[in-house]
């Protein structure tokens, strides 16, 4: 007769002291890893989601006056186009989805219109690799804003002159509410040979990171500032403040949900463990008369702590999985495809459920190390 | 063997102090089978718990085996116990979830190295050998009272403490587990045995009176 097969009986003899702790892990297990999961998929969709509010960096030559800038909506000074493909071969950069672009206000069949030239997003040289965002116009097209098209009666497929250079309409935009419906966009060569401005740019939109502590921009201008020296940067605040808060929001939702849960589960087990220890009194009393040494005694209930534990991860990791991947794609349909088990949470569930539980189990255990033997074996 | 010198034992109630030993002298040789006598409450479960090794006494000393058990560590303690006393209890205190076998190997926990083979044994020495898989909810109370019986023999100790042995017993199993506690005492073993059960004075040596926490009397029987 050892431990082991001790605490394997005892187990068994009390099946539902045993299920109930049981169950209480593996709900616990189950309910974070489902959070973490789905969390992982909300992230991912809300980044997603928060991609259509556009570009929430603006990167300008240092020389722009932003004064100037707002009021005539471009920068009347240019830098060189390479720019963008300098700065997306930078290493370390927390901006992401670069697009260069040319701007100008300009006189156009009797209306000011802003001609917008877009060059396809150039890529990131390093770091993950991203679905673009931006218009990707094939060169020769144009995109002609709302109010626009309408005042001007121009359809789609029909095409215009500006500058000498004929554009094919491929699509009328839909109604922005701004300075996007007076708008023409073009690929970004085509409208540098419309200004006669080869090579130049105005103006690089981008998305900056979403760090915590909100110093992004702060940050984004330290890089800008050894990769890019004479540029300037600003933050379209509103839309990196939704996209921010949206964000934390639900990481601080799963940061409140995670330690609540934890700690339920390990009351629960602690409950559960001392009311196991009053049940057993008697039978430690005489174990601690046969001379069974305190080690073995606490090894009784912080081994069935440990097995819970053990078991209520394995079980509650399959069950939490499960449920995030058969209800998490109705959730966050955008990002549905993207969904699958994460198996870094496994090894999580098998370190923190036995030490939660051991933890839980410790003080009584403890009682029931230093319980008065002779008291109960009086009593009885 | 067994040495009590000058004990006192003090239990603080809310109601007021309980003297349950007041100082009391006892000695007891070895191999000697001894029986304390006394009423309910008059001290003889503590006198046998304070031998033991799991009471410790408000004043006075207990010596077994020439160690001074309050003197020496809880381990200590727990080691004199586990390889030099067995304790019998009114109330058996059987593991109800282990069969009769392994209640017989429960002191391998305390490091004792009992074979299954010898347990079985003794069970069927003990008149057993038909219950070594029952559970001691099956067993009736006769039956359960030797499994603990032969719990306490098994790891061969130099001392038995019994707490009221027959106390839960009809008169035929309490003359079987007292002739189980004789033969033990035959082989060499020391016995005490607290108990009212005047049938217990047919089996010892020696027999002493215990009233509200003294030795009374030594009748000499």
């Amino acid at each position: 007769m050892s431990v082991v097969p001790l605490l394997w009986r005892e187990i068994q003899h009390r099946k539902l002291n045993f299920a109930a702790a049981l169950l209480a892990v593996v709900a616990a297990v189950a309910v974070c890893v489902a959070v973490v999961t789905l969390c992982d998929a909300s992230q991912r969709e809300t980044t997603r989601l928060m991609r259509n509010l556009g570009f929430n960096v603006l990167i300008v030559p240092k020389n722009v006056n932003m004064a100037d800038f707002w009021s005539e909506d471009f920068a009347r000074e240019e830098m060189p186009e390479e720019y963008v493909h300098r700065l997306a071969q930078s290493r370390d950069m927390s901006v992401r989805h670069l697009v260069a672009r040319l701007q100008k206000k300009i006189e156009w069949r009797g209306r000011v219109v802003l001609l917008t030239g877009i060059l396809p997003e150039v890529p990131m040289a390093h770091g993950p690799q991203k679905d673009p965002m931006g218009l990707d116009l094939p060169r020769g097209t144009a995109y002609v804003g709302y109010q626009l098209a309408r005042v001007l009666r121009i359809k789609a497929g029909d095409t215009i002159e500006i500058g000498g250079k004929a554009l094919r309409v491929t699509r009328l935009l839909d109604e922005k509410g701004g300075k996007d419906d007076i708008r023409i966009y073009a690929h970004l060569h085509d409208v540098q040979e419309i200004l006669g401005k080869p090579g130049c740019i105005n103006e690089i939109e981008a998305l900056g990171c979403l760090c915590a502590g909100g110093d992004g921009i702060e940050r984004i201008r330290a890089e800008l500032a050894r990769a890019l020296p004479d540029t300037q940067v600003t933050e379209f605040e509103s839309i990196a403040r939704a996209r921010s808060e949206t964000r934390f929001m639900v990481e601080r939702y799963a940061a409140f949900l995670i330690p609540t849960v934890l700690v339920a589960c390990g009351l629960w087990v602690f409950l559960l463990a001392l009311s196991n220890v009053r049940e057993r009194r008697v039978e430690i009393g005489l174990l601690r008369s046969l001379g069974v040494r305190s080690g073995s005694i606490a090894g009784l209930f912080l081994g069935k702590a440990a097995l819970v534990g053990l078991l209520g991860a394995l079980v509650g990791y399959g069950l939490g999985t499960w449920v995030a991947l058969h209800f998490g794609p109705r959730i966050f349909p955008v990002t549905a495809k993207s969904f699958a088990p994460l198996p870094a949470l496994l090894g999580w569930a098998l370190l923190v459920a036995p030490l939660l539980c051991i933890v839980a189990s410790y003080l009584p255990a403890m009682l029931a190390v230093t319980q008065d033997p002779a008291e109960v074996l009086r009593e009885e | 063997m067994i040495v009590l010198d000058k004990v006192s034992k003090v239990y603080r109630k809310p109601d007021g102090d309980v003297r349950a030993l007041d100082d009391m002298s006892l000695s007891v040789a070895a191999g000697e089978f001894i029986t304390v006598r006394g009423p309910s409450g008059s001290g003889k479960s503590t006198l046998l718990l304070a031998v033991g090794g799991m009471i410790r006494p408000t004043q006075g000393r207990v010596v077994v085996d020439g160690q001074d058990l309050y003197a020496v560590s809880s381990a200590q303690r727990a080691r004199l116990r586990a390889e030099k006393i067995g304790f019998v209890f009114q109330m058996f205190h059987l593991v109800p979830y282990l069969d009769t076998l392994e209640n017989v190997l429960v002191p391998n926990l305390a490091g004792a190295r009992v074979a299954s083979q010898d347990a079985a044994e003794l069970l069927g020495h003990l008149q057993l050998a038909e219950r070594l898989h029952h559970r001691p909810s099956e067993l009736s109370t006769g039956e359960r009272q030797r499994v603990a019986l032969a719990r306490a023999l098994i790891k061969r100790p130099e001392i038995v403490l019994a707490d009221e042995p027959t106390g839960n017993l009809d008169p035929d199993n309490a003359r079987q587990v007292m002739s189980y506690l004789a033969e033990f005492h035959r082989g060499g073993g020391t016995v005490l045995v607290v108990t009212h059960d005047p049938l217990a004075d047919e089996y010892a040596q020696r027999t002493v009176l215990l009233d509200r926490g003294k030795l009374r009397e030594s009748p000499g029987l």
